[in-house]
C-alpha cells in the first residue's frame, strides 16, 4: 500500500515540476524576447546584487582555481572592483575542488544564469573545451586568465607575463645569485602543473642558449605538488642528495614558501629564487646570510584581475574579438594589444615579472 | 536495564524498520519537491530546460551510486572509484587519439573499468580479513598513479576527435541522452536488487555474512562479482565524463566515490550493511543534484554549499534514529 | 633449542615485529641507496615533518579500537589550525600557548559533537564524520574569509616549532609526549583497557558495566582534541595557515593505522604498531625522493608499497593463527 502511495506521490511531483518548469521557461523566453539586450533579467537579481538593479546592468563572472588561495583571491578582487566601477555586476565564482571537473558545473552553472562573460583560470587546459565550447555558443564571451585553456575553448588569453620572459628572468637571477657557475636545482608544482612546466622548458631553453649559462648544472627538477609537507620532504632531500647545491628557484608559491622556511631555518649557505607572494615571502626575503631569498619575481595578481575584467568588458561590448592585432585601453592601465600566442590561439601580456627585494618588500606585503 | 532493552529490541523491529524506511523515502519525495520549488524560488534561473542541460555532469556520479549501493548493502565500501573513472578516462583518450573505431574506444574505456573493480574484487576475495577501505585506498592510489604514468608530464589529454563524444553527449529534444541510460540502469539495478536471488543473496551477505556462507550462498563469487561491476560501472561514467570533458587529466573524477557515498547514505542506505533500498538512493541522488545546481546559480559559496550538503547528512540519519528512540519511549510508557 | 624456537616464534607470531622486520629492511635498503638518509638531522626532519600525520594515527587508533572511523580530522585540523592562524594574524592572541590551548579546545569540540552524534544519536561513524569533515572544512573556509596567515603575520607563533628543549626540537618532544602517555593509557590503565573492551566485544563490555557510549564519545574526543593540537602544530611548522591544509590527508592517518595491524572491526591494535604504521609511511614519504624515483612514478611505488605490506600483514596473520592451532593441538 505505502509503496503505491509513494510511487504515485513521485508521479506527482515529477509531473508538477515539469509543469513548473514549463511554465516558467514560457515566462522566461517571453521575458528575452521582449529585451534582447537587457534579457538576462534573471541574473541581475540572483547574482545577490546591491548596487546594478537597473535592466541594462552586464554580468560579468570570474572562475578561480579554487577557493582559499590567496593568489586567486587577490585576482578576484581585482576583477570584481573594475566591473564595479564600470556599473556592471561582478560574479565570482569558486568551484568546489581545485579541479576541471569542479570548473565545468560552475560553467554550466554560469551558462544558466545567463551572464555575458566569464573570465576563468583553468585548472586544465582541455577538459573544459566542451562547456566553454557551450558557453560560447550561447553568446558568452570566454577569456582566460592565470593559466590559460586550449585555443579552442577561449577568444583571447590574459596572460600574466611571458612564457620566455619569465624564463629569461628567473635564469637571470639564477645566474646572478650563484655567481655564475655551480649546481642548482628546481621545486616545482605538480608534474603536471602545465604553467611551472612552461617556464621550466623556458628556463632550460635560456640556459642552452647562452655560452654563460654553460657552467650552471640544473641537477634535478623536483615536484612538491603545491603541499607544504611536501615540498618539505622535497627541499629537504635535495640538501641532501647535492650537497654542492647552490641554489633552488622554484616558480610556484606554495614550494617558494615552504623552501625558504627549510633553507632559513637550517641557516643553510643554498640561496633560493622563484615566484612567490610578497606577503608569504616577507620573512624570507633579504641580502644578507639570515634570509634564504635575497630576491623573487611575481607579476601583480590584482592588476591581472583588473585587466581580466577589462578584457572581459571590451569583450562583451565588442572593442574586441579576441583576434590578433585587437587594440584597447584597459582603463588606467593603459593600451593593450592582442597578439598571437604560441598554442595558436591568441593572448595579450599583462607586463614584464615584477622584481621583489628587500628595497621593496616592506611596501608590497600588504598589498599582496 | 540491558535485558529490558534486548526484550525491546526483539519485539520492535520488523513493523518499525519498516515503518521508518518507508517513511524515508516518502520523505525523500516531499523533499525533492521542496528543494525543486525552493531552488525554483531563488533563482529565476532555475528551469527545466537549464536544470536538463546542467544534469549530464553530475548525472555521471549516478552511475557509481547503483553498484555504490550494493557494495554499501554487503557491508564493504569501495573508494577507489574515483579513480578508476580517472584511469578510464585517461585510456578513452588515449584510444580515441590513437585513432581507433568509436566502438573500440568504448570497449576500452569499459574494459579499463572493469578490469579496475577485477583487480579489487580479486585481492578482496582473495584476502577475505583485508578491510574494503584499505584495499580500494591502496587501489585508489595505484590507478591513479598509473593515469598519472601514462598522461606524463602536462598531466592532461585532449581529444583529438571527438565525435563520437558529442553524439554521446546529444541530446533528444531537450533531455540528454545519458539520463535515459541512467534511468535504464537505475531499473536494472532497482530489479537485481529487489527481485533476484542475486540481490536478496546480497542482503543476506550484508546482515549476517557467515550465516549467509553456510546457507550456501556463494559469498566470494558475488563479491568478486560485485566489484567487477563496480568497475564496470566506473567505465561507463568514465565515457560520459569525457563526452563532457572533452579530455582527462589527472583530477578527473576526484572525489566521485565520496559523493556516491553520500547519495546512497542519504537515501537510507546503511553503511553496516544488509539494509536500504536502491529507490531511495536514487531519489536522494536526483534530490542532491537539484540542490547543487539550484544553490550553484544563486552563487553561493561552494564551501557553504558542502555544508548544507554535511548537515543534510548527518540529518538524514539522525533524525530517523531519534524519532524511533521518542516512539521506543513511547511505547515504553 | 627451546628458546631459538620461541624467537622463531616470536617474530613470526608477532605483528609487530614482522612490521619491524619490514621498516628495517626499507631503512637498510634506502640508506644503500642514500646514505644521507640515517642521519641523525634526516631523520629529525623527517619526525618533524610528519609529526602532525603520526599524532593524528594515535587518536585514529582509539577511533578504529572501538570499531569507529573518523573521517573528519583534517577538517577539524584545518578549522583548530586556521582559527589559530587568524588569531595571531589579527593580534587578538600572541601567546603561543595559548593559542595552543584554543587550537586544542576548538578540535576537542568538534570531536565532542562527532562523538556525541555517533555516540548518543546512533549514526553510523562513516556517515557522521563524513557530515562532518564537509562542515568543520567550510567552517574553516569561512574563518579564513579569503584571508590567510604567513610567516610574517604568525610573529612567534611559528618560532615553537623550531625551538629545541635538550637539542630535541619542541615537535618531536610533543610527539614523544603524546606517544608516551598513550602507550601507558593503553596498556596499562583502566580507561584503556575499557577501549578494547568495547572494541572487541560490546555487548560483553556494556553487560559487565562499562558505559560503551562514554567511552565512544571519550575516544571521539579524543581524537578530536589531536586534530586540535595537530592544527596548531601544522601552522607553526609550515607558519602558514591556508583553509585547505592536509585536504584528503586522512586517508594517510587511516592507512597508517592498519598498516601498523589495527583491525578495521575493533578491538585489536597496539600504539607500537601505530608508530610503527605511522613509520613506514613517513619513511615512504621521506626516501621516495631520495632514492630518485621518477616523481611521475611516486604515487603509485606508494600505493603498491601499502597494498603489499597490508598483504603481507595479511599471511603474517594467518601463519599466526596456524601456529596457535599448532600449538593447542600439540
Amino acid at each position: 500500500m505505502k509503496k503505491k502511495l509513494i510511487s504515485v506521490l513521485l508521479c506527482v511531483s515529477l509531473a508538477a515540476t515539469m509543469l513548473a518548469g514549463c511554465g516558467s521557461e514560457k515566462a522566461a523566453s517571453s521575458n528575452a524576447d521582449a529585451g534582447n539586450d537587457a534579457g538576462q533579467e534573471a541574473p541581475a537579481e540572483s547574482g545577490s546584487t546591491e548596487g546594478g538593479g537597473a535592466e541594462g546592468g552586464k554580468t560579468y563572472a570570474i572562475v578561480t582555481k579554487a577557493a582559499g588561495n590567496p593568489f586567486n583571491e587577490k585576482t578576484a578582487d581585482g576583477f570584481k572592483e573594475v566591473i564595479e566601477a564600470s556599473g556592471g555586476t561582478a560574479i565570482i565564482k569558486h568551484p568546489e575542488a581545485p579541479t576541471a571537473d569542479a570548473q565545468v558545473s560552475v560553467i554550466q552553472s554560469l551558462i544558466s544564469q545567463g551572464v555575458d562573460s566569464i573570465c576563468i583560470a583553468a585548472n586544465d587546459e582541455n577538459a573544459l573545451q566542451a562547456a566553454l565550447e557551450e558557453a560560447m555558443a550561447a553568446g558568452i564571451k570566454v577569456c582566460c586568465e592565470d593559466s590559460k585553456t586550449n585555443p579552442d575553448s577561449r577568444q583571447v588569453f590574459v596572460n600574466q607575463a611571458g612564457v620566455n620572459e619569465i624564463g629569461v628572468a628567473l635564469m637571470e637571477a639564477v645566474h646572478d645569485i650563484t655567481g655564475g657557475e655551480g649546481q642548482w636545482a628546481v621545486l616545482s608544482a605538480t608534474s603536471q602543473a602545465a604553467n611551472q612546466n612552461a617556464w621550466i622548458e623556458a628556463m632550460k631553453k635560456t640556459m642552452e642558449s647562452d655560452e654563460k649559462y654553460s657552467k650552471l648544472e640544473l641537477v634535478e627538477v623536483a615536484y612538491g605538488d603545491d603541499e607544504p609537507q611536501k615540498s618539505t620532504d622535497q627541499t629537504q632531500a635535495l640538501l641532501a642528495k647535492y650537497p654542492n647545491l647552490k641554489l633552488i628557484c622554484a616558480p610556484t608559491t606554495v614550494g617558494i614558501n615552504a623552501a625558504a622556511k627549510v633553507l632559513q631555518d637550517e641557516k643553510s649557505s643554498v640561496k633560493l629564487t622563484g615566484l612567490g607572494l610578497p606577503s608569504e615571502m616577507a620573512e624570507y626575503i633579504g641580502d644578507d646570510d639570515a634570509h634564504s631569498c635575497p630576491y623573487m619575481y611575481l607579476w601583480n595578481p590584482i592588476d591581472l584581475g583588473r585587466l581580466g575584467a577589462y578584457t572581459s568588458i571590451a569583450l562583451v561590448d565588442g572593442t574586441i574579438t579576441g583576434a590578433e592585432g585587437d587594440k584597447f585601453t584597459a582603463g588606467d592601465m593603459g593600451d593593450y594589444e592582442v597578439i598571437a600566442a604560441d598554442d595558436g590561439g591568441t593572448e595579450m601580456i599583462l607586463g614584464a615579472p615584477f622584481k621583489f627585494d628587500a628595497s621593496n618588500i616592506d611596501e608590497w606585503k600588504d598589498v599582496y | 536495564m540491558a535485558g529490558k532493552s534486548g526484550r525491546t529490541i526483539a519485539n520492535v523491529p520488523e513493523k518499525s524498520l519498516k515503518k521508518t524506511v518507508l517513511c524515508w523515502e516518502g520523505m525523500l519525495v516531499i523533499l525533492f519537491i521542496v528543494i525543486n520549488l525552493f531552488c525554483g524560488g531563488i533563482s529565476p534561473s532555475y528551469q527545466f530546460a537549464n536544470v536538463l542541460r546542467e544534469m549530464p555532469k553530475y548525472l555521471t556520479e549516478m552511475f557509481l551510486l547503483f553498484p555504490m549501493a550494493f557494495i554499501l548493502i554487503l557491508g564493504e565500501i569501495d573508494i577507489s572509484v574515483g579513480a578508476s573513472v580517472c584511469l578510464a578516462a585517461t585510456f578513452t583518450c588515449m584510444a580515441s587519439n590513437q585513432g581507433l573505431p568509436f566502438g573500440a574506444v568504448i570497449l576500452v574505456c569499459l574494459l579499463t573499468g572493469v578490469a579496475c573493480g577485477f583487480i579489487n574484487g580479486l585481492i578482496l576475495t582473495r584476502f577475505q580479513e583485508l578491510p574494503p577501505m584499505i584495499v580500494t585506498l591502496g587501489t585508489q592510489i595505484v590507478f591513479r598513479g598509473i593515469a598519472e604514468i601514462a598522461l606524463g608530464s602536462g598531466g592532461s589529454v585532449s581529444l583529438s576527435n571527438a565525435d563520437g563524444f558529442r553524439k554521446i553527449a546529444g541530446k533528444a529534444g531537450i533531455v540528454p541522452y545519458i539520463l535515459f541510460v541512467v534511468i535504464l540502469m537505475a531499473v536494472l539495478y532497482s530489479v537485481v536488487l529487489a527481485k533476484t536471488t542475486f540481490g536478496r543473496s546480497v542482503y543476506a551477505i550484508g546482515s549476517n555474512r557467515m550465516a549467509a556462507y553456510y546457507s550456501g550462498i556463494p559469498v566470494q563469487k558475488i563479491r568478486l562479482i560485485i566489484y567487477t561491476v563496480t568497475g564496470f560501472m566506473a567505465g561507463l561514467a568514465a565515457l560520459f565524463l569525457t563526452s563532457v570533458l572533452y579530455g582527462a587529466n589527472t583530477t578527473t573524477g576526484n572525489g566521485f566515490e565520496m559523493d556516491a557515498i553520500a547519495m546512497a547514505v542519504f537515501g537510507g542506505i546503511s553503511t553496516s550493511g544488509g539494509k536500504g533500498r536502491l529507490f531511495g538512493g536514487i531519489l536522494s541522488g536526483f534530490t542532491i543534484i537539484c540542490l547543487r545546481i539550484g544553490l550553484g546559480q544563486i552563487n553561493m559559496n561552494p564551501q557553504l554549499i558542502l555544508i548544507i550538503l554535511g548537515i543534510l547528512l548527518i540529518s538524514a540519519v539522525l533524525i530517523p534514529n531519534i524519532s524511533a528512540k521518542l516512539k521506543l519511549k513511547k511505547k515504553a510508557a | 633449542m627451546k628458546e631459538n624456537k620461541s624467537i622463531l616464534k616470536k617474530i613470526t607470531g608477532s605483528r609487530e615485529a614482522s612490521l619491524l622486520i619490514v621498516l628495517v629492511v626499507l631503512c637498510v635498503v634506502i640508506s644503500m641507496r642514500s646514505p644521507s638518509f640515517l642521519t641523525l638531522k634526516s631523520i629529525s626532519d623527517m619526525l618533524k615533518n610528519n609529526a602532525v600525520i603520526m599524532i593524528m594515527t594515535l587518536g585514529m587508533l582509539g577511533v578504529l579500537l572501538v570499531g569507529g572511523i573518523d573521517i573528519s580530522i583534517t577538517s577539524t585540523l584545518a578549522l583548530s589550525g586556521m582559527t589559530a592562524g587568524m588569531l595571531v594574524k589579527y593580534g587578538i592572541v600572541e601567546n603561543t600557548f595559548l593559542l595552543f590551548v584554543i587550537a586544542v579546545a576548538i578540535g576537542g569540540l568538534c570531536g565532542f559533537l562527532a562523538g556525541l552524534i555517533i555516540s548518543k544519536g546512533k549514526v553510523l561513524p562513516i556517515i557522521a564524520t563524513m557530515g562532518f569533515m564537509y562542515i568543520y572544512r567550510g567552517l574553516a573556509y569561512i574563518v579564513a574569509n579569503s584571508q590567510w596567515a604567513s610567516a610574517e603575520d604568525l610573529g612567534a607563533f611559528k618560532e615553537f616549532a623550531l625551538g629545541s628543549v635538550f637539542g630535541i626540537n619542541n615537535v618531536i618532544i610533543v610527539l614523544v609526549i603524546c606517544y608516551a602517555v598513550f602507550f601507558v593509557v593503553m596498556k596499562w590503565t583502566k580507561t584503556g583497557r575499557m577501549v578494547y573492551a568495547v572494541g572487541s566485544n560490546r555487548e560483553a563490555a556494556g553487560i559487565s558495566g562499562i558505559n560503551t557510549s562514554s567511552v565512544e564519545l571519550m575516544v571521539y574526543t579524543v581524537m578530536g582534541t589531536l586534530a586540535g593540537l595537530c592544527g596548531a602544530l601544522a601552522v607553526s611548522i609550515y607558519s602558514s595557515a591556508q583553509p585547505n591544509m592536509l585536504y584528503g590527508r586522512e586517508m594517510d592517518v587511516i592507512a597508517a593505522c592498519v598498516i601498523g595491524g589495527v583491525s578495521m572491526t575493533g578491538g585489536r591494535g597496539s600504539v607500537a604498531g601505530a608508530l610503527l604504521g605511522s613509520l613506514i609511511l613517513a619513511i615512504i614519504a621521506k626516501a621516495l625522493p631520495l632514492v630518485g624515483i621518477e616523481a611521475i612514478a611516486q604515487n603509485t611505488v606508494k600505493g603498491v608499497i601499502i597494498l603489499a605490506v597490508i598483504v603481507l600483514n595479511v599471511i603474517t596473520q594467518r601463519v599466526m593463527d596456524k601456529n596457535n592451532l599448532k600449538g593447542r593441538e600439540m
